[in-house]
């Protein structure tokens, strides 16, 4: 038995972790008790078999290829909505007129899921690059956008009267005050972004693409290899947990004095 | 009041209204006399409009939107009678939020879309697979609002209700869930964005009928009017949607105005 202190010591982790690993380990043992019907069966697989069919997709190097596609769509569309939302949402926080005329698009689109537009951008662009980019960008650019919009409009009104009482001027303003006063607000909006941009990817190679690790699952799917679809699931999983963590490590470290709001993602 | 005192007031109102009306008007006006259009690749207003006017007397229409209505509604209410109540556990038995946090939070990171495929083939094309992939999409954000209301609670009121002898169903009743209620509705917003998501998304895999299908299929036969109409209309029912929630919101708690949570 684990002795009682150390339990309590490390009790989250503990209970967290163990109940992951009752669960995979009842999910590995379904087979051993229970046979399926042969149409289930079809569906099922275990964890063991998606394992071993990572490894091999891992060796034979399709798991790079597909990765690498995603890997630019993603990075590209992500970038796009970093150099577009940015500048914007400073200017719209800024700006109380650019706010009013701009609100109602960015009101309906903030609303709308954006993968709508999926089918208008594949007959646009075709099936290719650009088509993904550019979901990924429209999914991404809205949080950017709308958290420093936030962040501007949040400013401390004492800070912005006192810099300019000392006389600077607008592009002064904004480097000494308004830019790092709505820093943690952007990384926040940047958290969000990247989960966005995740779900732009993975739907935008469903349907608009031949390559990437979307496009692997759906095609797996359609084939009927269950074990591929998850290892592909996997790897979208593994990597949304990492990047949500990262960025949450730069905004507990930039935000260290700001107190916690509600775990969004 | 003179016009003008009106309009000051409602500045925000009618600004956005002018910028809307210019960019169609202006839409309108470059695809008739400056750009040739090639009615393949982009559409106008004006036809839009009239592919507007038809759909609305068309039965499929509205027959597409009840067939997305009815998966989406099953796989939401399904997502709200479970996720509030192991919400509400996870808030407030420790050992259970040990356990189920890392097993929760993965999931609500990644994007579950990537199941789509699966879940078409497993359930078929019809309600069921489509109701499965907005119940799983959804039912994350009530988990874990609801999980962060309960957290929320003022430790204060607890101890009230227990000073005065009440039990674990008055516990429960009188402090945690009407101070849930705000955290849950919020969740609620987020919901229904990403059930929209697998609705659209699961359609658009493979479907026969529904608003998401009746999207693409526009889109795959180059009749743009018409996809332009089912985006639209489906932005409306979005916009209307998350407004309500916004709403509810502030009524039932309106000393949570600033705090935004998107």
């Amino acid at each position: 038995m684990i002795p009682k202190k150390l339990f309590a010591e490390h009790e989250s982790f503990i209970l967290g972790t163990g109940f992951i690993v009752l669960l995979l380990c009842a999910w590995e043992s379904i087979p051993l008790w229970y046979t399926l019907p042969k149409g289930m069966a079809l569906f099922f697989t275990t964890p063991s078999k998606i394992v071993a069919s990572f490894y091999e997709l891992l060796l034979n190097g399709t798991i790079e290829k597909h990765f690498y596609v995603s890997a630019v769509a993603f990075l590209a569309g992500l970038g796009l909505s970093i150099v577009v939302g940015l500048p914007l949402g400073l200017l719209m926080g800024r700006s109380r007129t650019l706010e009013d005329l701009l609100d109602p698009y960015i009101t309906a689109a903030n609303a709308t899921p954006r993968i709508v537009f999926l089918p208008l951008l594949i007959l646009w662009f075709g099936i290719g690059i650009w088509s993904k980019i550019l979901i990924v960008f429209a999914g991404a650019v809205f949080p950017l956008l709308i958290n420093t919009y936030v962040g501007v409009k949040n400013v401390n009104r004492v800070l912005v009267n006192v810099v300019r009482s000392f006389g600077a001027n607008e592009w002064q303003l904004m480097k000494i005050v308004v830019l790092p006063n709505s820093v943690p607000y952007i990384i926040a909006g940047l958290r969000l972004a990247i989960g966005r941009a995740i779900l732009g990817v993975v739907v935008g190679e469903f349907f608009g693409s031949s390559q990437g690790l979307g496009y692997m699952i759906a095609s797996a799917a359609t084939n009927y290899k269950v074990d591929v679809v998850f290892v592909g699931v996997a790897i979208f999983m593994a990597l949304s947990v990492i990047l949500t963590l990262a960025v949450k490590q730069l905004e507990s470290r930039l935000a260290s004095w700001r107190p916690e709001t509600a775990k969004t993602f | 009041m003179s016009a003008k005192a009106h309009i000051a007031e409602h500045r925000r109102f009618w600004l956005g209204l002018s910028s809307v009306f210019i960019l169609i008007l202006s839409w309108e006006l470059a695809l008739t006399y400056i750009f040739p259009v090639n009615p393949f690749f982009f559409t106008k207003p004006s036809l839009i409009a009239t592919a507007f006017r038809e759909q609305m007397f068309s039965a499929k229409l509205w027959h597409d939107l009840a067939v997305s209505s009815q998966a989406f509604l099953w796989g939401f209410s399904l997502a709200v009678v479970v996720g509030i109540p192991v919400g509400l556990v996870m808030g407030w038995r420790r050992r259970v939020e040990y356990s189920l946090d890392p097993f929760l939070t993965a999931p609500y990171a990644s994007p579950l879309v990537a199941l789509a495929p699966l879940f078409i083939i497993v359930f078929g094309v019809g309600v069921t697979g489509k109701a499965a992939l907005v119940f799983l999409l959804s039912v994350f954000p009530f988990v874990f609002n609801t999980f962060a209301g309960v957290k929320s609670t003022d430790a204060l009121l607890i101890n009230v209700i227990r000073s005065f002898g009440g039990g674990e169903a008055d516990l429960y009743l009188k402090v945690i869930l009407p101070s849930t209620i705000p955290y849950i509705i919020a969740g609620a917003r987020l919901a229904i964005g990403r059930g929209l998501v697998g609705i659209i998304v699961g359609e658009f895999y493979a479907a026969s009928e529904g608003i998401g299908f009746a999207i693409s299929q526009a889109g795959d036969t180059y009749r743009l009017p018409e996809m332009f109409v089912g985006i639209i209309i489906l932005s409306l029912i979005a916009v209307a949607l998350t407004e309500l929630m916004r709403k509810l919101e502030l009524t039932v708690a309106p000393w949570r105005a600033g705090e935004e949570v998107r």
